[in-house]
């Protein structure tokens, strides 16, 4: 059972955000509600109203060209992300970690924009989005702003996002397009569990970059490495930018050690 | 409460619904298709999996309201005439079944990997029942039903046209 809310359906992106002007304090967004409605089952949080971003026009596209790059909008699932010729002939290593989030049920209504806003230290999609170099556009009736992906985050479940904003849509650049790329993710059992620890790796044509989830607040951006860096110097440059805790799923000690593995069976299978 | 149109196995319904209803509770408690069940209520595992305009999903996470205009089908429109489907025969003709509660769910996961792949590989069945739990059966005979039914719908394609 939920609690009583009011469901919104704004007809328009302005309506929306009018809406919002005077009530965002009072209500959530939601697309997919794979978190939302969870949380709220939960009584994690009891907003006064849900507004359902699906139904305003424009929100669900996913487009690419050449100058900007690839835009994700705020109502695209993770299965059409999967489903887009360029995203998996261009961008493969969203395609591999987008496998690897949740269930074939989820992924039908879970939106890649709904996990990073999520903020959860494991959501699958933000290590492999860093990597690549990604903004998120945030829309309100004051106006737009666009900020790095790596700042947008700012701890456990935290975000810049203000209470009379949303995030329109993800651009994430082609600074590493065509890079060959790779995701290794740690879990008990496929799409019913969280991530115990998980790596994701970028090759572009002479940089490499790593990034890590599940093993800090928030998934941890390594600095750009050359594409010839020895693995032991990655190994040990993660394991400074980590600070992984215990808790029910295993120990620091288990996602240190799993952090070392994975990158270097990532730099094996990730063609240069 | 909103006014909403669905149609559910081809049927129109029009309904006052709490705005905060659960897909799943409408259709079980407002309109009595209780074959759609109830375990987790919290998208873990399949039991309530309807297919929603074409796609798979867990109807616990979907409210009432968001399916306005939808075409649902539920287990209820399985047997079309009174008669089993293919799946479900096979379901039944390979003790896929044990108690019972995953059939719905594993049913229309099966139904909608078969629309989307009416060949699939083992590797692809296993692919396609992620989102469903069986706590009964251990899925073997559930993954052999759906290989069965598979091969009962592509044996009735080929005796049905003139290319095999
Ligand atoms: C059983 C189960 C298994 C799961 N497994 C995984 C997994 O393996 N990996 C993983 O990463 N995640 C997993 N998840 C979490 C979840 O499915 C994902 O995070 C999903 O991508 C969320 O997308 P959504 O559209 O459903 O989000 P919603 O629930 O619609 O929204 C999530 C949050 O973001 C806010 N929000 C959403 N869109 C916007 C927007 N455009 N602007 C502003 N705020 C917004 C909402 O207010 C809400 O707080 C799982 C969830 C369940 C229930
Ligand atoms: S009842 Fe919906 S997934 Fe368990
Ligand atoms: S038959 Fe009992 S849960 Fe599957």
């Amino acid at each position: 059972m939920l609690h009583a809310f009011s469901y919104v359906a704004p007809r328009s992106l302005d309506e929306l955000l009018a809406f919002l002007s005077s009530h965002g304090d009072d209500t959530r967004v939601f697309s997919g509600g794979t978190d939302l409605f969870v949380n709220i089952r939960s009584g994690l949080v009891s907003p006064q109203y849900v507004a359902d971003l699906k139904t305003v026009p424009g929100l669900r596209e996913i487009s690419f060209t050449g100058q900007e790059g690839l835009s994700i909008g705020a109502c695209a699932t993770v299965n059409e992300l999967l489903a887009h010729e360029t995203v998996c002939e261009r961008y493969p290593v969203l395609r591999i970690a987008g496998e690897e989030l949740a269930t074939l049920q989820l992924r039908n209504r879970a939106t890649v924009v709904g996990n990073i806003v999520t903020a959860s230290p494991c959501g699958d999609m933000t290590s492999p989005l860093l990597c690549l170099g990604t903004d998120v556009v945030l829309v309100s009736a004051r106006g737009e702003r666009r900020i790095p992906l790596g700042e947008f985050i700012t701890g456990v479940k935290t975000t810049q996002i203000a209470a009379d904003e949303i995030v329109s849509r993800l651009i994430v650049s082609t600074d590493r397009i065509d890079a060959s790329g790779g995701y290794r993710k740690l879990k008990r059992i496929k799409g019913h569990d969280l991530g115990v620890v998980a790596v994701a790796l970028v090759r572009a044509a002479n940089t490499m970059l790593v990034a890590i989830s599940s093993a800090a607040p928030t998934p941890v951006l390594l600095p750009e490495f050359d594409a010839r860096t020895p693995v032991a110097e990655i190994q040990k440059s993660a394991q400074a930018a980590i600070s992984p805790i215990d808790d029910v799923r295993c120990t620091s000690e288990y996602r240190r050690f799993m952090v070392d593995v994975y990158i270097r069976r990532l730099m094996e299978e990730v063609p240069a | 409460m909103i006014r909403i149109t669905v149609t559910i196995n081809g049927e129109r319904y029009e309904r006052e619904v709490a705005e905060h209803r659960t897909l799943l509770h409408f259709l079980r408690n407002d309109l009595g298709l209780t074959g759609t069940k109830e375990g987790c209520g919290a998208g873990e595992c399949g039991a309530c999996t309807i297919i929603m305009d074409g796609r798979a999903v867990n109807s616990c996470l979907v409210l009432a309201a968001e399916a306005d205009g939808a075409e649902l089908e539920t287990i209820e429109g399985a047997a079309a005439g009174g008669e089993l489907s293919a799946i479900q025969q096979a379901f039944h003709d390979n003790h896929a079944v044990q108690c019972g509660f995953c059939t719905p769910g594993m049913v229309m996961s099966a139904t909608d990997l078969l629309r989307r792949n009416p060949n699939p590989s083992r590797e692809e069945i296993i692919d396609g029942i992620e989102g469903n739990f069986c706590r009964c059966t251990g899925y073997q005979q559930i993954i052999e039903a759906i290989e069965a039914a598979a091969r009962a719908a592509g044996a009735a394609a080929g005796k049905g046209s003139d290319h095999a």
